[in-house]
């Protein structure tokens, strides 16, 4: 009993996990920050959700592109608002048009009936395949792992190509991108759009997870635990926030049994000394800066630790 | 008749809340260049500095003066401790703040518990304006924040150290080369600034009653209020910030209140989205 407890928990944090990567791909690589990931997630949950629930559909053929094509065009839509323009935005207004975007859906999931409120959509047939079934349990968990593998691969192979080295270029020095005849605000479209794509994979999987899918899914807390477990874990390489995820989560697994008041204080108390003092974050123990994307050779700047806590990234 | 005129009240009343809010807030992002993300938390506990004040049996009116003082001696050791090292980093201090704000927003919770917890107003009973009932004390919200709003225009345009302030958010390296000790002044910006949110919150306390996710609205309306107004401009941001004020209040009177909700929202971001200067550009060089 105890055993399949722990595969849903696990499959969970997986999923959080690849939510975690899709936000430290554009703000650990790209230098944008997103406060609204969960606006990608959880719009493509309620999404697939409402294509199980009125059209009966819950394939996984469907269901995982659907989502996946949500997230896609809702990032792709908003980031072209945020983004593109004659001003170049401001870091502070895409934080804000991201936070806003989050909170502007978390309360219009809980004021239309249609999305069914404050209550959201409660049971979900399961997702299936042919003649099987993912319910909870051991073969969702494999189907979260591969997914989870497959972004990931997909995600490093995209940071070490031309257009990967291109944003990390724009993220730290954005003119000199600029003056190679990049297109910055494009390429970092794209990286939002593609960060959105994965945010509403995730969501997908995980309404189906869950049978379920709530106005919490789309809201500011959602997004601003993302960014925590991404920044504790360490920002700027693909590894970093999936251990933070599963940290952070086990962690809490644990300790909000024995003291649930006192856990998100402790884990506010983990954001602040990582904000100020360790800013690479749990995978500075482990990898070196050397292996940092854009950095080829000894970096003849001094480490710009104070301008925006990135320039740590390691792959 | 009386709709219109107790509508127009409530229009008034939440637009001086939300000025106070943000009074606070844009003198802070406009000086330091620091989005306080922990402001909607300084709000909060202010207005739960009233409550233990009156929830010792004193009056409540003798929390609200200690309020701001409170909270402002908090902000004075949070920018000496943290804030300080945030300075020309503005993510970095969003994500530091946010944290800050996570901390004290869970503090009080695990204090109150998930309860709303009312707090008594200092002057009861109404005003009778023709067939209108007016509380007395949105009233008198209305009339202390106006007050103060005056108060600190006269601080920032009239005396010597609103001078300095001023010369340090228009040219900061100019200011310190002028002889201005700048750290100085940041923490006495921040200190203010935490001060006037512990003095938001004790007012509107008993508006809203009490609960550890009072400050969270405030935050971002006030965040949009400030970009409305352009950042760094005291007329700008106390323009911002009654624009969304009187929106948020106006709009669940026109449209469903739901909707309305998500417009003001929708209007300020794009609006700031066209104009990144906000709505008094001219003073911004």
């Amino acid at each position: 009993m105890l055993e399949d407890y722990l595969t849903i928990f696990v499959t969970r944090v997986l999923i959080l996990a690849l939510l975690a990567l899709s936000f430290d791909l554009i703000w650990g690589y790209s230098g944008i920050m997103s406060f609204g990931q969960a606006l990608f997630f959880g719009a493509a949950g309620y999404g697939v959700a409402l294509v199980a629930r009125d059209l009966g559909v819950a394939s996984i053929f469907v269901v995982l592109p659907a989502a996946l094509a949500m997230g896609l065009v809702l990032s792709l839509a908003l980031g072209a608002f945020l983004l593109l323009g004659r001003h170049p935005p401001t870091t502070i207004f895409i934080a804000l048009g991201t936070l806003t975007g989050s909170y502007v859906a978390d309360r219009l999931a809980r004021s239309w009936y249609y999305l069914g409120g404050q209550n959201g959509i409660p049971s979900l047939p399961p997702m299936t395949a042919g003649g099987y079934e993912f319910a909870e349990g051991r073969l969702y968990y494999y189907l979260a792992f591969s997914v989870l593998a497959i972004v990931y691969l997909v995600c490093r192979f995209v940071v070490r190509s031309q257009f990967g080295l291109a944003l990390a270029g724009a993220r730290d020095r954005e003119t000199r991108i600029l003056f190679f005849g990049y297109q910055a605000q494009k390429l970092k479209l794209t990286v939002f759009s593609l960060s959105g794509a994965i945010a509403g994979l995730a969501g997908g999987l995980y309404a189906f997870h869950d049978g379920f899918v709530g106005p919490n899914m789309v809201g500011v807390v959602l997004s601003t635990q993302i960014v925590l477990y991404a920044l504790l874990g360490g920002v700027g390489t693909l590894i970093g926030p999936v251990i933070g995820v599963v940290v952070t989560e086990s962690a809490g697994f644990w300790l909000a049994d024995s003291f649930p008041k006192i856990w998100p204080i402790i884990l506010g108390l983990l954001l602040l000394v990582v904000t100020l003092f360790w800013p690479t974050g749990l995978i500075g123990l482990v990898v070196s800066e050397q292996e940092r994307i854009g950095s080829f050779g000894r970096s003849s700047l001094p480490p710009r630790h104070a301008d925006t806590g990135v320039s740590n990234g390691t792959a | 008749m009386e709709s219109a005129l107790s509508a127009t009240f409530e229009i008034l009343n939440f637009g001086a809340i939300m000025v106070l809010v943000v009074l606070g807030l844009g003198i802070i992002a406009g000086m330091m260049g620091i989005f306080n993300f922990a402001h909607g938390e300084f709000v909060l506990l202010g207005a739960y500095a009233t409550y233990l004040v009156y929830s010792f049996g004193l009056p409540v009116w003798l929390g609200m003066l200690g309020a701001p003082l409170v909270v402002g001696a908090i902000g004075f050791v949070l920018e000496r401790l943290v804030i300080r090292h945030f300075y020309a980093a503005p993510i970095v201090a969003m994500l530091g703040t946010y944290a800050l704000g996570l901390i004290i927003r869970e503090s009080v919770r695990s204090l109150i518990g998930g309860l709303y917890i009312t707090v008594p107003e200092p002057i009861v009973g109404s005003l009778t304006v023709g067939d209108v009932q007016l509380s007395r004390w949105r009233f008198a919200i209305v009339v202390i924040t106006t007050a103060v709003v005056l108060a600190s225009y006269l601080l920032l345009t009239r005396t010597s150290l609103g001078l300095r302030v001023r010369a340090a958010i228009e040219n900061p390296s100019l200011a310190r080369a002028s002889g201005i000790s700048t750290n100085a002044l940041y923490a006495i910006t921040f200190t203010f600034g935490a001060a006037l949110a512990g003095l938001a919150g004790a007012l509107v306390v008993p508006v809203f009653s009490l609960s550890a996710d009072l400050g969270v609205r405030f935050l971002i309306e006030g965040f949009l209020a400030i970009m409305l107004g352009g950042i760094g401009s005291f007329e700008g941001s106390m323009a911002g910030a009654a624009v969304v004020g009187v929106l948020s209040a106006a709009l669940p009177w026109v449209v469903a209140p739901a909707l309305a909700d998500v417009l003001i929202f929708v209007i300020a971001i794009v609006f700031v989205k066209f104009k990144p200067r906000g709505l008094i550009a001219e003073r911004r060089t």
